[in-house]
């Protein structure tokens, strides 16, 4: 027996990721082999040798501190004993996972780069021996995941119009699929497959549809701005999810180009602020579902998918959970993308609902003005790119929320390539009342509150929970504008069931990523990024 | 690319947007693009005050295409917004924001404003250039961050523009002693503040039996304690506390 283990454990080490692995990755919780752990999304891990008893005893096993000035907001992906991280703007780390020591360190020579909020990326891809990371001046580069060596490098989109990779690409059969970013400079978005042997791009879809195409009749067609759908938005900067069943990715697209003033691209702009669901092989769509028709607040719907089966309303159905920005809370089904619940989980005041058919039903007044115009949810949302979690063992659905209001303004947009394109410039963590953060636990099936852990300043990271009934999030934003909300850099364990706190440190640095864990050498070991370092933790 | 063609513009030896068209055009992206750091009137929000004609990143008009246009690294102050002309026309309003009656011409003697910020007691609170005290906002460079009339308006009404950091915590703790000071942070668990008993202080939540912010100011007004004229002087001085300017 003790034999058979050891020739398993070094199989595994010298293994190399396959599909059918990442098809069944739940059962595999040493590793974290995808950005949100799982096709399903769910930043859940069965792992349970840290507990709601011994949390107390949790210790910084290592720390990697990395030599960058940007924000941190990546997912580490473990495979095997060996975690790879990256670096902001574009470079990669293979840490060995029990003591954070370097095997090798991919750094990218930049070019002049356009990104909007800091030179970001959020992760990698793995799949055989190889290593796949977006960058920020908008290529798609396949390394050797034993030396970091390049193995090819391909555009994805001109970086001079406002192209960047900042979110990990996903692994799907022998594809890595990738989105872009750049929706304050105008760029016409898309989501794309590439061979993973060869880099050579498989299908390509336009969140922004062109002439002749569905959904191109929601922008305007003709007279001024008959154009505008050229520079309209739509970037795919956040991971998505995948059903295999379905055969389906299923996507977060973001705003509509210009942000904050809408009056040059009349119509629902579709299909910005969606969620798409795409044939994998084809990049077909399927279906789509608008959060936000014609959005002038930017209201990305860049949110992970989280894929769930369940009973709906006494039947058998395949969901998604999906908390948008703009604040209200929905459930869709994945086959069809119908819209089955809409509820607010954080103020806002923008909608009066969402009705029947899931269109949002606009109160007056909630567009930006000239003068400024007071809104909740603020520019940032109730929620943002923060990875959720669900919770097979309390059946629960967690998110970082922020209550908060901004100050929208509308000016005067004006596209020229490689400019920011956004129409003005609003207002967040205003002094009066610059609002509050939360991790926030729902009842899935009803969108209402379950139970809140409150955070004095609100939250820029995700959540993770474990087979422990354990949730990992944190307090530390990044740097604000008012100096006293810099301060708090808390990261945290909640009971899940009902959101007692169980343990923190204060790790002293911004937390913009989210939690992971996995297990090595017999060790729980849970991961989060502060600052320009990454700690990991584990029970001595 | 970018920085090339950026590079280019900074060589306009006179800025041809400086005119009554161009300043227009460049209040308008100005409020909506500038004024929710700046202030819709460009004095200063969480963004510094931009109608004293001195920038503490370069005062001539090729240092403001840049700083618009790049952005400035450690601040809030973004980059690539906008195309050379529409930048052209900020500096024209930004320059007009300056030399408009924001400033109007002082009439007040500055050297006697100096005396009478340490005889009336105005040193005891605040710094200037190492000598003073801490409860108030250190003056030594208030004539660059802050106009004249909103200083007098601070002499005389001191709670009508209070910035957040000199908002006043008021705490009991549970063992009946009472605490005030500058709030400096608070997080989910404890506050810290600037005592102005005790110095610098950490307090935790779970200690507090009550808590409260008070949002105006910490200073009485002066404005039954000066003359007029006393109060043009030290309006003088403060406004002549300015940070050295950049040779150019």
């Amino acid at each position: 027996m003790r034999l058979a283990i050891g020739f398993l454990a070094a199989t595994a080490l010298f293994g190399q990721v396959t599909y059918e692995r990442l098809l069944k990755a739940p059962s595999e919780p040493n590793n974290w082999m995808t950005y949100s752990g799982s096709y399903q999304s769910w930043r859940y891990s069965s792992l349970d040798q840290i507990n709601r008893q011994n949390i107390g005893n949790l210790k910084v096993a290592w720390v990697q501190q990395m030599p960058t000035s940007h924000r941190i907001e990546a997912t580490p992906t473990v495979v095997d004993g060996i975690m790879y991280v990256t670096e902001p703007p574009s470079n990669v780390f293979a840490l060995d996972a029990a003591t954070g020591r370097p095997y090798w360190h991919y750094k990218r020579s930049l070019p002049a780069y356009n990104v909007c909020c800091d030179a970001v990326n959020r992760g990698v891809a793995v799949l055989g021996d190889r290593v796949f990371l977006g960058t920020v001046d908008a290529h798609l580069v396949a390394l050797n995941a034993k030396t970091g060596a390049v193995l090819w490098d391909v555009e994805v989109a001109d970086r001079k119009t406002g192209y960047s990779v900042t979110g990990a690409p996903l692994v799907v059969k022998d594809m890595v699929i990738t989105g872009v970013a750049g929706g304050e400079y105008g760029v016409r978005g898309f989501l794309d497959a590439y061979d993973i042997k060869t880099g050579k791009r498989r299908w390509r879809f336009n969140t922004v549809p062109g002439p002749g195409e569905k959904g191109h009749e929601t922008w305007p067609t003709t007279g001024p701005n008959a154009n505008s759908w050229k520079q309209g938005g739509g970037p795919t900067w956040v991971t998505g999810s995948f059903d295999p069943e379905l055969n389906l990715l299923i996507w977060g697209v973001g705003n509509p180009s210009p942000d904050w003033n809408a009056d040059v691209r009349e119509g629902d702009n579709l299909y910005t602020d969606s969620a798409i669901a795409l044939d994998v092989d084809t990049g077909q769509l399927k279906w789509h579902y608008q959060f936000v028709p014609h959005d002038a607040n930017d209201w990305d719907a860049v949110q992970v998918p989280v894929l769930v089966d369940s009973d709906w309303q006494g039947k058998p159905r395949k969901l998604i959970y999906w908390a948008h920005r703009g604040g209200f809370y929905y459930v869709l089904d994945r086959q069809t993308g119908e819209f089955l619940l809409g509820k607010p989980f954080a103020k806002q005041t923008w909608a009066k609902e969402i009705d029947a058919k899931g269109r949002p039903v606009r109160l007056p007044n909630t567009a930006p003005t000239v003068e400024g115009n007071v809104i909740w949810p603020g520019v940032q949302g109730a929620t943002n790119w923060y990875s959720p979690s669900y919770n097979p063992l309390t059946s629960l659905f967690y998110l970082t929320a922020w209550e908060n209001k901004g100050w929208y303004l509308k000016g005067e947009p004006k596209y020229t390539p490689g400019n920011r394109y956004v129409g003005s410039v609003p207002d967040i963590d205003m002094a009066d009342d610059p609002g509050y953060g939360a991790i926030r636990a729902l009842n899935p099936k009803t969108g209402e509150l379950v139970w809140e852990h409150k955070t004095q300043t609100k939250p820029w990271s995700g959540v993770m929970t474990t087979g422990s009934k354990l949730l990992f999030g944190a307090s530390g934003g990044w740097l604000n504008r008012s100096s006293r909300e810099d301060s708090e850099a808390y990261f945290f364990a909640l009971d899940a069931e009902n959101g007692k706190e169980l343990w923190r440190i204060n790790l002293g640095g911004t937390m913009a990523s989210n939690p992971m864990t996995y297990m090595v050498n017999g060790k729980q070991m849970v991961t989060m990024a502060a600052g320009s370092a990454v700690f990991t933790f584990a029970l001595p | 690319m970018f920085l090339v063609a950026a590079g280019c513009a900074f060589g306009q030896a006179v800025n041809t947007q400086a005119t009554p068209a161009g300043r227009a055009a460049g209040e308008k992206i100005f409020r909506s693009h500038c004024a929710s750091c700046h202030g819709v009137s460009g004095a200063g929000g969480t963004g510094p005050n931009l109608t004293t004609g001195v920038f503490y990143h370069g005062s001539t008009d090729a240092d403001l295409y840049r700083n618009i246009s790049q952005g400035i690294e450690g601040t809030a102050m973004p980059d690539q917004f906008f195309n050379g002309v529409q930048i052209w026309q900020i500096v024209a309003y930004v320059r007009w924001l300056s030399a408009t009656p924001v400033r109007p011409k002082l009439v007040g003697n500055a050297a006697h404003g100096a005396e009478l910020f340490r005889q009336k007691g105005c040193s005891d609170c605040h710094l200037v250039r190492g000598e003073g005290g801490v409860r108030g906002p250190d003056l030594s460079v208030i004539g660059s961050q802050r106009a004249p009339a909103y200083l007098r308006e601070s002499i005389v009404e001191p709670g009508a523009h209070v910035a957040p950091e000199f908002w006043v915590a008021k705490v009991i703790t549970k063992d009946g002693k009472n605490h005030s000071g500058f709030l400096l942070n608070q997080d989910s668990y404890a506050i810290q503040m600037l005592d102005f008993a005790d110095g610098l202080r950490m307090i935790q939540r779970a200690d507090f039996k009550d808590f409260g912010i008070d949002r105006g100011s910490a200073m009485p007004s002066y404005r039954d304690k000066l003359s007029a004229a006393e109060l043009d002087d030290l309006t003088a001085f403060l406004a002549s506390l300015e940070r050295p300017r950049e040779k150019n």
